[in-house]
């Protein structure tokens, strides 16, 4: 079974010391929410960046938590945006 | 290019070239340079600008669609730098041509608060201590 692809930029990078990782999915996949907090209980340094990140889904931003992640998706963690 | 994510230096001289066209007579560039602030890691020596390139390159792709249609841009730049920019660099250029300068400012303005705000750039902080000159060794000096 594909894991899902978890990507961390900045802050949340940072939190766990490495920009991806893999994480294992059910074949149906899972909520975004239940991967978000799976992820808070795995690391928890990476809590402060998560309850301020948005999130996409291979590339798309997810509006509604409730949508699923599955087996070869990107999940990507996005802190707050600091260019110019 | 209108939209560039660039680990080269920019110029601000090949933004006007792209701003320029025949009946455009107000060209608004911003630039932003990275600055020599201090910090409680030192002066500020460089910045490392992070991207997520894909998510990126769409929102820039947006934001210029939208500034065209909102204020009726001609043209339009919006450059970013990512990796390492030395102080003094420019980090990022914005810039909106149109027949009059009101909708080409409100343009660049556009351009730049929605760059900040919304494309997954990141930027880190490179800094370095000011040396302190070696203490004396041995006797401090004639008694």
């Amino acid at each position: 079974m594909r894991p899902v692809t978890v990507r961390l930029f900045a802050s949340a990078r940072e939190a766990i010391g490495r920009g991806t990782v893999d994480w294992p999915v059910p074949a149906g996949g899972v909520p975004a929410k239940e991967l978000v907090r799976a992820l808070r209980e795995a690391y928890p340094r990476l809590g402060p960046a998560l309850r301020v990140s948005r999130f996409l889904r291979n590339d798309r931003y997810l509006t509604d938590l409730s949508e699923r992640v599955g087996p070869g998706d990107e999940f990507s963690i996005h802190p707050p945006y600091g260019g110019g | 290019m209108t939209t560039r994510l660039s680990s080269r230096p920019l110029s601000i001289a090949a933004a006007l070239r792209e701003l320029e066209g025949p009946g455009l007579g107000g060209l608004v560039v911003f630039t932003g340079h990275v600055r020599p602030d201090r910090t409680r890691n030192g002066r500020v020596e460089s910045l490392v600008y992070e991207v997520d390139l894909r998510p990126a390159l769409a929102r820039l792709k947006t934001i210029e669609r939208t500034a065209r249609r909102r204020f009726g841009s001609d043209r339009v730049v919006i450059w970013h730098r990512v990796g390492r920019v030395r102080v003094g660099e420019i980090s990022v250029v914005v810039g909106a041509a149109h027949g009059h300068r009101a909708p080409a400012f409100a343009a660049a303005r556009y351009l730049i608060e929605e760059v900040k705000a919304t494309v997954p750039l990141w930027k880190t902080e490179r800094a370095r201590r000011a040396r302190r000159p070696p203490r004396p060794r041995g006797r401090r000096g004639p008694r």
